[in-house]
This record gives structure tokens, C-alpha cells and sequence, in this order.
């Protein structure tokens, strides 16, 4: 017997991207909008247990609207999201976002600096207000 | 949905009770197969503590008494020692679990067993568990606390 | 067997392991052997990039796990690589318990003791394997 509890969720997939440091800004953007901005609406998924096939992370992207926060412009988050949950709602890519506000990209790939907030802070709000738009239009 | 279990989801998290197992309200669960009480943790408790890192088992030949703490689990968050449902001498530990704590998390009610008891009382231990289906409303109020904590 | 050495780690957002085994990757790779070793996107791999695919295949494999899910090791066998080595971060807690990371992605000094701690680990595994290749 499944019960299912459906409220307003949305589902943030970062890409966690390894290689750079739009990357790591992926991962604390997201957790910025689920510790802070908006903890009562979201859900991060985990981008590497989701594609290796855990039930509850895929169980959720196909459920709830999701949004892909994508450290660069090849899109790994999205592309995996598309091919086992269906297309997200909306596509972020860290790497347009940080050049559309000409903030600088982190120098390094370990935890941001104090100088980096402004970026991380950029980004989150930017999934915000991607989440406030799906939560107003369902 | 599964035959095996009753299940329930909150948000990306599926919650499992084994059907068929008896529970004790400390999260801990209790099956009986051929005379000796399989013993193990739920799988709420599993997801509420989180990665276990090392688990400290009871001796064999060791007494337990139904409510009394039995071993400990030790995980990334916090400390803790299972609750035993039942009473009786412990005869067989999950030794596996030495090196594979993630059993517990893993599997919970199958590979993730803890350890196994002759029973001094079954009879009158089984009458102070609950079966899954009087158990699953109750762990559903935990898990509204547990988000309402968040 | 190439001679390169490239370490994945799992990197998952969940739990604060996923974050050490994170940051210990990039302290080794930067500070300890950054001449060896490199990694690259897990995520990169899984949408079959072929840049990725063949700097995997043609190399020394390490995965470094946050937790027993083992999400780095299982993604990259089902590109078709076997790994050379499956670490878990956990294994490093086991051994300084004292060490409680103080959040997910926020890990505090303790949590970054752990980094140094398994960053060193990762550098001695990679000793063995280099003493195994030889």
C-alpha cells in the first residue's frame, strides 16, 4: 500500500559539476535556496544517486516540477533530467547568469571566498524566483 | 507499491514498514522465525540518523530485556543504542556489519538485521508490539515532526 | 594503462560527506599530487562525453563515495569501466569519530580535518596503486 503526501514542491537538481568552478557554485547556490530562500518549497536532488538509479530521487523528478542549475553550457543536469524524468521546468546555467550580471566567475573550485557570495547569492536568487514561478502557476 | 510493505512518500523520501514484523514504539522491529527473534532497526530510524559509521554489536550469550538498549549505532549525526523489543539471550550477531554498516541503511529489514534472541517470554513480548499496520499511522506522525523540525 | 591517475568523487549534495570526499579530491589534486593526478565531471561522464569517456577508459580509476550508496562507483561501471579503487569517506570517519562536520556544504574545521585526513588517504592509495603498476 502507497500513500503519497502531495504538497508544493519543487525539485532542484544542481550538476555538481567537478571539473570548474561554476560547479561548486551550482551546489552552494542550491543549498542556499534550500537552507534559506525558500526551505519550505524545495527539495535538492542529488545528481549522481538519481542517475544511478535510486527510486525516491526519479520517483520525485517525475512527480514534482524540477528545476537543473548547470554549472556550464554543456547541460549534464538537464540532459540527465530530461532522459530519466522528463523535460524540467526550467534550465539554469550558472555560466550565462554570472555573465548577464557580469559578476566574475570564482578563481577556485574549493568552498567560495567572501568575494564569491556575490555570485552565490546571484544564482539563488535567481532559482528563487524560478521556484516562486512555478509554485504561482503550478 | 510493493506486496512486502507498506510505504509512504514525503517529498524524495520513501518511508517502508515490513509487513509481517512486530514493532516496538523505539523504532526497532522484531520477527520470528523457527524459535529466535530476528532483531533490527526501522527504516525511519535509518533515514532519521543518518549514514552509519560503526556499530558496536552485543555480545553474544549476552541477557537482553524488552526495552532495554542494545549495542550502538553510531552515525555522522548522532549516537545512539537500539531498543530491544524483545527478552532473552542473545544467540547470533551480524557480524557482516562490521564491515558494512551501510546494511542498516541499506536494507534495514532484511540485510541490516542486528542481532538474534532466544526468547525467555515471546508470548508475552509479542503482546507489547505492534503489527506494521498499527505501526505505520504511528510512524507517519514522526515523520510529520521531523519535517515540521526542518 | 595511461598514466594519468583521474579521481571522481561522488560529490553528492545531500550529505556532508559528499562534500569532503569533494574537497579532499581537489586538496590532492591540487596541493598533494597535482601533477598525477585529475578529475573530472561524473555528471559529464553519464551524458557520454566522449572527452570524458576517453580520459576515463584510458586511465587509472578511482572513485571516492560519500556514503554506502556508492553513486561514484556504479555510475562509472555502468559507462562500462571497471574502477581501479572504491574509497568511502566514511572509512576515514570511522577513525576519528570525534570529527562531526559542522553542516552539509559548510563543513567547519572539524569537517575540514576530515578533508586533510582523507586527502591524505587518497595519497597513499595512490602510492599503492603506483607500487602495484610497477
Amino acid at each position: 500500500m502507497l500513500v503519497e503526501i502531495k504538497q508544493a514542491k519543487v525539485g532542484i537538481i544542481p550538476c555538481n559539476g567537478e571539473e570548474i568552478c561554476e560547479g561548486t557554485l551550482t551546489r552552494f547556490a542550491s543549498r542556499k535556496v534550500l537552507d534559506e530562500l525558500r526551505p519550505n518549497n524545495t527539495v535538492t536532488i542529488c545528481l549522481p544517486l538519481f542517475v544511478a538509479g535510486d527510486k525516491g530521487e526519479q520517483s520525485f523528478a517525475k512527480t514534482f516540477p524540477t528545476i537543473t542549475v548547470d554549472g556550464c553550457d554543456k547541460r549534464c543536469s538537464q540532459i540527465s533530467t530530461e532522459k530519466l524524468s522528463g523535460r524540467p521546468r526550467f534550465s539554469i546555467v550558472v555560466s550565462d547568469i554570472l555573465k548577464e550580471h557580469e559578476i566574475a566567475s570564482p578563481e577556485s573550485r574549493r568552498s567560495p571566498e567572501t568575494r564569491d557570495q556575490a555570485a552565490v547569492d546571484r544564482v539563488a536568487a535567481e532559482i528563487a524566483r524560478k521556484v516562486d514561478e512555478i509554485l504561482k502557476n503550478g | 507499491m510493493s506486496d512486502d510493505f507498506l510505504e509512504v512518500t514525503h517529498d524524495k523520501f520513501l518511508f517502508k514498514v515490513k509487513l509481517g514484523y512486530l514493532y516496538h514504539p523505539e523504532e526497532s522491529w522484531a520477527k520470528e522465525e523457527r524459535g529466535l527473534i530476528t532483531v533490527g532497526v526501522t527504516d525511519f530510524f535509518q533515514k532519521v540518523a543518518g549514514d552509519v559509521a560503526f556499530i558496536e554489536l552485543p555480545e553474544i550469550g549476552a541477557e537482553v530485556s524488552r526495552g532495554g538498549e542494545v549495542g550502538v549505532i553510531e552515525t555522522i549525526k548522532i549516537t545512539v543504542s537500539p531498543i530491544s523489543p524483545v527478552s532473552g539471550i542473545i544467540k547470533e550477531v551480524n557480524s557482516g556489519l562490521g564491515d558494512n554498516p551501510q546494511w542498516v541503511n541499506n536494507d534495514p529489514y532484511g540485510e541490516g538485521w542486528i542481532f538474534k534472541v532466544v526468547p525467555s517470554d515471546w508470548e508475552a513480548d509479542k503482546k507489547e508490539l505492534m503489527g506494521a499496520e498499527t505501526y505505520f499511522p504511528r510512524m507517519e506522525v514522526k515523520i510529520q515532526d521531523e519535517m515540521a523540525k526542518k | 594503462m595511461g598514466t594519468k591517475i583521474v579521481i571522481l568523487p561522488c560529490s553528492g549534495i545531500g550529505k556532508a560527506y559528499g562534500e569532503i570526499g569533494r574537497q579532499a579530491v581537489y586538496e590532492l589534486i591540487e596541493d598533494l599530487k597535482p601533477d598525477e593526478v585529475t578529475t573530472t565531471c561524473l555528471a559529464r561522464l553519464m551524458i557520454d562525453d566522449p572527452e570524458v569517456k576517453a580520459l576515463v577508459n584510458e586511465n587509472i580509476v578511482i572513485t571516492v563515495d560519500g556514503c554506502g550508496r556508492d553513486c561514484a562507483r556504479k555510475n562509472v561501471e555502468s559507462s562500462g569501466k571497471k574502477v581501479d579503487r572504491a574509497l568511502r569517506v566514511i572509512e576515514a570517519f570511522k577513525q576519528n569519530r570525534d570529527l562531526k562536520p559542522h553542516g552539509v556544504l559548510e563543513l567547519g574545521e572539524p569537517g575540514f580535518k576530515l578533508v586533510h585526513i582523507l586527502a591524505k588517504k587518497l595519497d597513499e592509495e595512490l602510492n599503492c596503486l603506483k607500487g602495484e603498476e610497477e
